[in-house]
């Protein structure tokens, strides 16, 4: 039996009893309120926007979670000297990674379970006031949503250990994931941006396009999981998609880990 | 027993310039089944030498063995108890979960870790505290489920980083047991400290060391024999290495 | 005395802050805006800005429309909205729908808003024909579209088309594709009009909207009746009349249909019957 397990859990246990879990789930009531005050605004597809702003919000918390709970976690081992109770025991830097990244994916699954549970409640109280305005509406597609969200987060978490493994402060391994998560989300714009940038009436270098292109391999792709728009609107995804997309995630996932536990490798703790 | 040969380390201070000798070309032998004491001012190299023992830092040149085999491979640890200088722990866990990690991590089942706790912790006094969070725990609180901690494997040998630091008279003494009780059982005991009288008390052998090199290594009794206190011994050391400049 | 200075300080501090905030807050508003809030940052650039969260700014955007619009009814001389500011309305609804082209809200309200009352009959069909696109299981949007070629570009081939597209969706009335063979017809205007009209409020749910299309169905139907009233005095006198007051000489009429916008219907020279109000509300 690995060490891998131990480590995962009290990861998990110390993620879990983290004051700002507490804080993130009051978020997630107030999100329920305001779900109910704009839906009054909206004419007609109340349905679209009340799942909206479920998703929209269950994506954000998800994201401070990982920003502020995931990154203070491996943070916290490496400031504080809390690595040497681990690092003890019989068990390898590598390993160390891995038992850690474990402890978070369970701590996000378990989490966005929770804020799950929050969005669906918001909407269905939306749809029970304003039954006749939800004109195409399906749990199955906000359910697999909400799992893309989460597989997205975990791939964002695996970078923030990359970035963890070299940076000297937890400031900088803040400041490398939030860019992460922007160039992972507006990747897919931007490169349809440079390639046809007439429309928009700017200029772009034909270097900046093929920048642009290799960037788009070596960054990772996040917005493919972002199916909120479908969700909203009950837009059929084929499975072909879902199979690749989480292929896509899991293998890019595990390539980050891995890195991340090559470069762990070198670290001191003096 | 524990085989340090020729280990030298060199810190870089910020980008580049200063360069700090930790540790220069130390070789050492711990026998099996003694109390050794590494005693030395603040700054000589003694938790850097203890902390490339547990493989936390990697040295220069030199290797390390115990018993048997090097440190760098990770089975190494599955024997050995280490209580860092100044421990933390996780804030939100309890003293009953820190030791089933440590024991889960070492490969122990969870029967034998049960009774083991129960043991360290009456043992160390934590038994009332058991299921509060670390983060509650006062410093020789922390310092005594450290030493939990390090001993919940039962380990060969017992390496610690000032074991007596944070302690109160009766936190001392509770120490102090704790080796004698491990050097009655057979075990290795290595442990360092700045305070004469705890090495004078327990160790059969000590090391003194200051400013990153081994002076002085001999049985306590032999270099008490001449009626020369250890304190004299060790300001002749500190002297000799040139003045005394601690950090 | 030490231990009150904080309190005192406190004291002293608030009735500051309370007229400073308030002048600060009348300087700002006499601060010259003009044209600046007239911009709408173009499509492709709020898709990289808005990262995951395209869906929640379209209908951001679309709240945006409809706030400003509900200002330019709070000023209450809707007839007077600039050029600009419907132009505002119409770039901003256009953004919503480029970030989600889905969304069914900002083309309903602009076929509302941008053809009754901007007349931007052109940009509002762009707009409905990209929600066409997305929305192939929406009839009411080629129906929309279909409406506006008819009543106000008067080009009954295209209203055809669209209406024959309509009746191809779900839910679409076969009704539809009976209606775009009439329109094939040149004449009968006034009474297809009605017809569309009676369509749309038939899927109208909103009451406001509700009485917009109630108003206008009266205006349209007392426009029918005198139009069919000038066919009777021209079969009897064999010309048309002179102006509309002759229909009452003649006995045709006790009392002219009122314009329920507030105007006064009158025979133009080219023998049709217009208003003074253009269907538009005078107030």
């Amino acid at each position: 039996m690995t060490p891998l397990w131990p480590v995962a859990v009290i990861t998990f246990k110390e993620g879990i009893r983290n004051r700002a879990v507490y804080g993130i789930s009051l978020f997630a009531l107030m999100m329920m309120a305001v779900n109910l005050l704009i839906s009054d605004m909206i004419m007609q597809e109340v349905g679209k926007v009340s799942v909206d702003i479920a998703l929209s919000s269950i994506s954000f918390l998800g994201l401070l979670l990982v920003l502020f709970v995931g990154i203070n976690l491996l943070a916290k081992d490496l400031d504080k000297r809390t690595i040497y109770m681990v690092l003890a025991r019989p068990i390898s830097r590598g390993e160390y990674i891995i038992g850690k990244f474990l402890g978070m994916v369970l701590l996000i699954v378990v989490t966005m379970s929770i804020l799950c549970m929050f969005a669906v409640a918001s909407i269905f109280l939306v749809k029970m006031r304003y039954s006749g305005y939800f004109p195409r509406f399906s749990w199955p597609m906000i359910f697999l949503s909400i799992s893309f969200t989460t597989l997205s987060l975990i791939l964002l978490s695996a970078l923030s250990f990359l970035f963890a493994s070299f940076a000297s402060t937890s400031f900088i391994s803040l400041i490398l994931t939030i860019a992460a998560y922007i160039i992972g989300h507006s990747m897919t714009d931007v490169k349809a941006l440079v390639e046809a940038s007439q429309s928009v009436g700017i200029q772009v270098a034909p270097f900046t396009v093929k920048l642009v292109q290799i960037a788009y391999y070596i960054f990772p792709n996040l917005s493919i999981f972002d199916i909120k728009t479908q969700a909203a609107h009950d837009l059929a995804i084929p499975m072909s998609y879902i199979f690749w997309a989480v292929s896509y995630g899991l293998v890019y996932t595990c390539i980050v880990i891995t890195i991340a536990s090559l470069i762990f490798r070198k670290r001191e703790f003096p | 027993m524990i085989r340090i040969e020729g280990i030298s380390k060199e810190f870089k201070e910020g980008i580049g310039s200063k360069r700090v000798k930790a540790v220069e070309d130390l070789t050492l032998e711990v026998h099996k089944g003694e109390v050794f004491g590494f005693l030395g001012p603040n700054g000589a190299g003694k938790s850097t030498t203890i902390k490339i023992l547990i493989n936390l830092i990697y040295p220069d040149n030199g290797t390390c063995s115990i018993n048997g085999k090097d440190v760098r491979d990770r089975e190494t640890r599955r024997h050995v108890g280490y209580l860092p200088e100044n421990p933390f722990f996780y804030d939100y866990l309890t003293a009953e979960e820190l030791l089933w990690f440590g024991g889960k991590a070492s490969g122990m089942s969870s029967a034998a870790i049960k009774e083991r706790t129960d043991q360290l912790l009456t043992k160390v006094n934590l038994q009332a505290a058991r299921k509060r969070h670390l983060r509650t725990y006062s410093k020789g609180m922390v310092q005594r489920a450290g030493l939990a901690l390090a001993l919940v494997h039962d380990p060969e040998v017992a390496i610690f980083d000032e074991p007596m630091s944070g302690l109160d008279p009766i936190g001392r003494k509770m120490v102090g047991d704790l080796i004698m009780e491990l050097k009655g059982q057979g075990k290795t005991v290595f442990f360092s400290s700045h305070i004469l009288s705890d090495i004078e008390r327990f160790c059969d052998r000590v090391g003194i060391i200051v400013g990153g090199k081994l002076r002085v290594v001999d049985r306590v009794d032999s270099l008490l024999s001449g009626g020369t206190t250890l304190e004299d011994i060790f300001l002749e050391e500190v002297e000799k290495a040139g003045g005394g400049a601690t950090v | 005395m030490r231990r009150a200075l904080p309190v005192v300080l406190l004291m002293l501090l608030l009735p500051f802050h309370i007229l400073g905030l308030q002048a600060v807050t009348r300087e700002w508003k006499s601060l010259p805006k003009g044209d600046d809030i007239a911009y709408v940052i173009p499509s492709p650039i709020l898709k990289v800005t808005s990262l995951e969260f395209k869906g929640l700014t379209s209908d951001v955007m679309f709240l945006r429309a409809l706030v400003f619009f509900g200002g330019l009814l709070e000023r209450g001389n809707i007839q007077e909205t600039k050029k600009w500011e419907w132009r505002w309305i119409h770039d901003t609804l256009n953004a919503s729908t480029d970030l989600d082209p889905y969304f069914y809200d900002p083309y309903y309200f602009g076929e509302a808003q941008l053809t009754w009352g901007a007349n931007m009959i052109k940009e509002a069909n762009t707009l409905l024909d990209k929600g066409s696109k997305y929305r192939d299981w929406d009839w009411m949007l080629p129906f929309f579209i279909g409406f506006n070629h008819f009543y106000f570009l008067q080009e009954n081939d295209k209203a055809s088309e669209y209406l024959m597209t309509a009746s191809k969706r779900p839910g679409g009335s076969s009704m539809f594709a009976s209606l775009a063979t009439r329109l094939a017809y040149k004449g009968q205007r006034t009474e297809n009009a009605i017809v569309f009209v009676e369509e749309m409020l038939k899927e109208e749910k909103n009451e406001s909207v509700r009485e917009e299309f109630e108003t206008r169905l009266e205006a349209l139907k007392g426009i029918l009746l005198l139009e069919r009233a000038v066919i009777v005095y021209k079969d009897r006198f064999g010309i048309a009349p002179f102006s509309l007051k002759d229909l009452i000489t003649a006995g045709i009429f006790a009392k002219l249909p009122e314009d329920p916008y507030g105007g006064e219907f009158y025979i133009a020279l080219d023998g049709s019957i217009k208003t003074t109000s253009d269907l538009r509300l005078m107030k």
